[in-house]
């Protein structure tokens, strides 16, 4: 019968995508909650396999997020307040797996909201969220398309915050001009690949490499670190890169005599790159995810509750752990929660609509808009400032907090160009 | 140029290295049992581990780690052999679907001993060995270099100088005619698996300092084992050594020269040319192949 149907002109692709739809919103529940009931948010994220780094510590993050709201008494709606409490499901990053964790947490789970880390795993959901209207967040923009309006990336901009680093390091070492760039060759690597071209172009520093881009299943880093330092750079960019990469290129790069500046989206773990290298080699490394510990955090323009405790209280139970994602689905949920009781629902419709009311935002590092329409084709994007982070004295120092919008206001055909070079705008993806 | 020319090459043997020994252990395997093993990258991945429980976690001396490791993948080994290839020796296509379903255990064993997450190893020494202002090599790699032309030098004594590797070529050559001359195939199969699944379980102790250790960081090795094996004869113990090198050599000077991707497209293509051209390989025979 399927072979009919499909002999009649009706692709695979068509065929998955209408029975995941159809399966998803046959079964699709209330969202109307009793009194007292918990509101059950879903977390689907990789929690095994090699990209888990990015899940499983965003997970930890929300426990430690639920058990300080409810012991505060819960989310409060219309109907009175609500516990709130964390379902996951392992998609281990792979898009089919998330397609069947997207279903089973809205059907047989009723959940209000997803979470999702997004990436190569969004295109197995989205033909669900498009079909369901649930609500959904991702950290990473690049998913965001004007075909699903209720998929918003409200705590990470990835990649476009990195311009902020590359503006700290060409004010704080003017004499550094000249950068190569190394990347792992994915959906990941490349887009920040696009926006650091453009941020290096934006404060005249020239790259004098094309950015080498690297297979992920990549295990000897010595030959791409011995070809980043032919051409003697005053910068070597490390991009977008799993920890997994950068601890062995920043390894091979003090092993060869590396003794330039250093700038990557992240340091996760960056304790164990020193004890791999040395406090020196390590000072000045710039990038772009404090530790919550740092004083900065405790100003009144972050929006993220009581930062220190957080990331005390997660120090404690998961020592060592602490990473770039271990606060960002938190945050997120701070949105969520804020929106789901001004909206007095947990209604996706309700709280999306609340959410964005007014075009604003809390994001946690401080008031942000809702932007990304020449990027991403629609606004739901939560972009305000983010923090430039330096390694100094063997512990992650935030030098400031750096305006997103207002860079992209001088320079955002600079990044238009180089992310269609590098067919990473909205309209071009596949 | 000349300095970068130097460094290349010096990467190049490094890799050469850790990839000869992981290669010559699955010809092993392959040459006295029959069997593809798939699980040959978990194999390597469970001698890092190794070292991360040893050396990292109980603070033993790194050395022992790695001898440790030599002897608990070893004896992986004989577990393979005793539990999923004998019982199915004369189905080889079963061997290979077994060691494919081995690989998933190990690797599900590493998630659940030691987490999803990459291991810190602390360096065995930050000792780094200049031969000039700009070429250079850590005294870690120098390790896994001496180590493998060590191992392989007592391995090519034991095969062509002892009874044991005798018998254990004559296994490989022709199992009834040894069976016949009062070798027992199966104490043959168990050295052989001892020492296959022992040279990969070393090249992961060995590396581990030096690569991300993961549940998921066989399947990289595994690739370039098989292109390797493939290029250099199935079955071919001098085939796998020299093809590792030779595809040691091509990938780094390419990675260096003109990108990673580029060189994992390089070394696929080296496959397909030999593949067209000898299809058992530079030293593979046709009744192996």
């Amino acid at each position: 019968m399927i072979s009919k149907i499909m002999a009649r002109g009706l692709s695979r692709r068509t065929f998955l995508k209408s029975t995941a739809i159809t399966a998803a919103s046959a079964a699709l529940p209330s969202m109307s909650l009793a009194a007292g009931e918990p509101i059950k948010i879903g977390f689907l994220a990789p929690l095994t396999g090699a990209v888990a780094a990015w899940g499983k510590p965003g997970l930890d993050g929300c426990q430690i997020w639920a058990e300080r709201v409810n012991a505060a008494g819960g989310i409060e709606l219309s109907d009175g307040k609500h516990p709130v409490e964390f379902i996951s499901y392992d998609n281990e990053y792979d898009p089919a797996k998330a397609r069947t964790g997207a279903t089973k947490l809205i059907r047989e789970d009723g959940v209000s909201f997803i979470m999702m880390l997004g990436g190569d795993t969004w295109p197995g959901v989205q033909p669900v969220a498009d079909k369901t209207g649930m609500l959904f967040s991702t950290l990473l923009p690049s998913d965001l398309s004007p075909d699903s309006t209720t998929l918003l990336a409200p705590a990470e901009v990835h990649p476009i915050y990195l311009v902020t680093g590359v503006d700290y390091l060409a004010d704080t070492y003017p004499d550094a001009k000249t950068a190569v760039i190394c990347a792992q060759d994915d959906a990941l690597g490349l887009p920040s690949v696009a926006t650091y071209l453009a941020a290096f172009e934006a404060r005249g520093i020239d790259v004098v490499e094309e950015p080498l881009l690297f297979d992920p299943a990549t295990t000897d880093f010595a030959p791409i670190v011995t070809r980043l330092m032919a051409s003697n750079p005053d910068i070597i960019c490390l991009d977008t890169c799993y920890s997994d990469y950068v601890h062995p290129i920043c390894e091979q790069l003090f092993q060869q005599g590396y003794a330039g500046k250093l700038i990557s989206a992240t340091a996760d773990f960056y304790d164990q790159m020193i004890a791999k290298t040395s406090k020196e080699f390590m000072e000045g490394f710039i990038f772009q995810f404090p530790d919550f510990d740092d004083p900065a955090l405790a100003g009144d323009n972050v929006n993220f509750e009581d930062a220190g405790g957080f990331y005390q209280t997660y120090a404690e139970r998961h020592p060592g752990e602490w990473g770039a994602v271990s606060w960002e689905y938190a945050s997120i949920m701070d949105l969520w929660k804020a929106a789901a009781e001004k909206a007095g629902s947990a209604d996706p419709e309700a709280v999306i609509t609340a959410m964005k009311e007014g075009g604003t935002g809390k994001h946690a590092f401080g008031d942000a808009v809702w932007w990304g329409t020449e990027l991403f084709g629609i606004d739901n994007a939560l972009v305000g400032d983010w923090p430039v982070v330096v390694i100094e004295d063997g512990k992650a120092v935030i030098k400031g907090f750096k305006s997103i919008p207002d860079w992209y206001d001088q320079h955002g055909d600079l990044l238009i160009k180089h992310m269609q070079a590098y067919n990473q705008m909205y309209d071009q993806r596949g | 140029m000349l300095d970068l020319l130097a460094q290349t090459g010096l990467n190049a043997v490094y890799a050469a290295s850790y990839i000869s020994l992981v290669a010559v252990g699955l010809v092993l395997i392959f040459g006295v049992m029959g069997v593809i093993n798939f699980a040959h990258g978990e194999l390597f991945m469970a001698g890092s581990y190794v070292v991360v429980a040893v050396y990292a976690d109980m603070h033993m001396p790194f050395f022992l780690a790695v001898v440790v490791g030599l002897i608990f993948v070893g004896c992986l080994g004989l577990l393979m052999e005793r539990a999923l290839f004998r019982p199915l020796r004369d189905n080889p296509l079963g061997g290979l679907v077994a060691s494919i379903g081995f690989l998933m255990i190990l690797q599900a064993l590493a998630s659940i001993g030691f987490g999803v997450r990459m291991e810190f190893i602390p360096p065995v020494t930050q000792h780094v060995i200049w031969l000039s202002d700009s070429v250079s090599i850590p005294l870690a790699r120098v390790y896994v270099i001496v180590a493998a032309i060590l191992l392989l030098s007592a391995l090519w004594y034991f095969l062509k100088r002892t009874r044991f590797g005798w018998a254990l070529r004559a296994s490989a050559q022709d199992p009834q005619a040894a069976e016949l001359q009062g070798i027992s195939i199966a104490h043959t199969a168990r050295i052989a698996m001892f020492i296959g699944a022992g040279l990969a379980g070393i090249a992961g102790a060995l590396t581990a300092p030096l690569i991300s250790v993961n549940p998921h960081m066989g399947h990289s090795v595994i690739v370039t084992a098989f292109i390797v094996i493939i290029v250099g004869g199935v079955g071919s113990l001098e085939g796998a050594i020299i093809a590792s090198v030779a595809y040691a050599f091509v990938h780094t000077f390419v990675t260096t020269f003109y990108g990673g991707v580029i060189a994992d497209i390089t070394g696929l293509m080296l496959m397909l040319i030999v593949l067209i051209v000898k299809p058992t390989g530079l030293f593979g025979s046709a009744d192996r192949a």
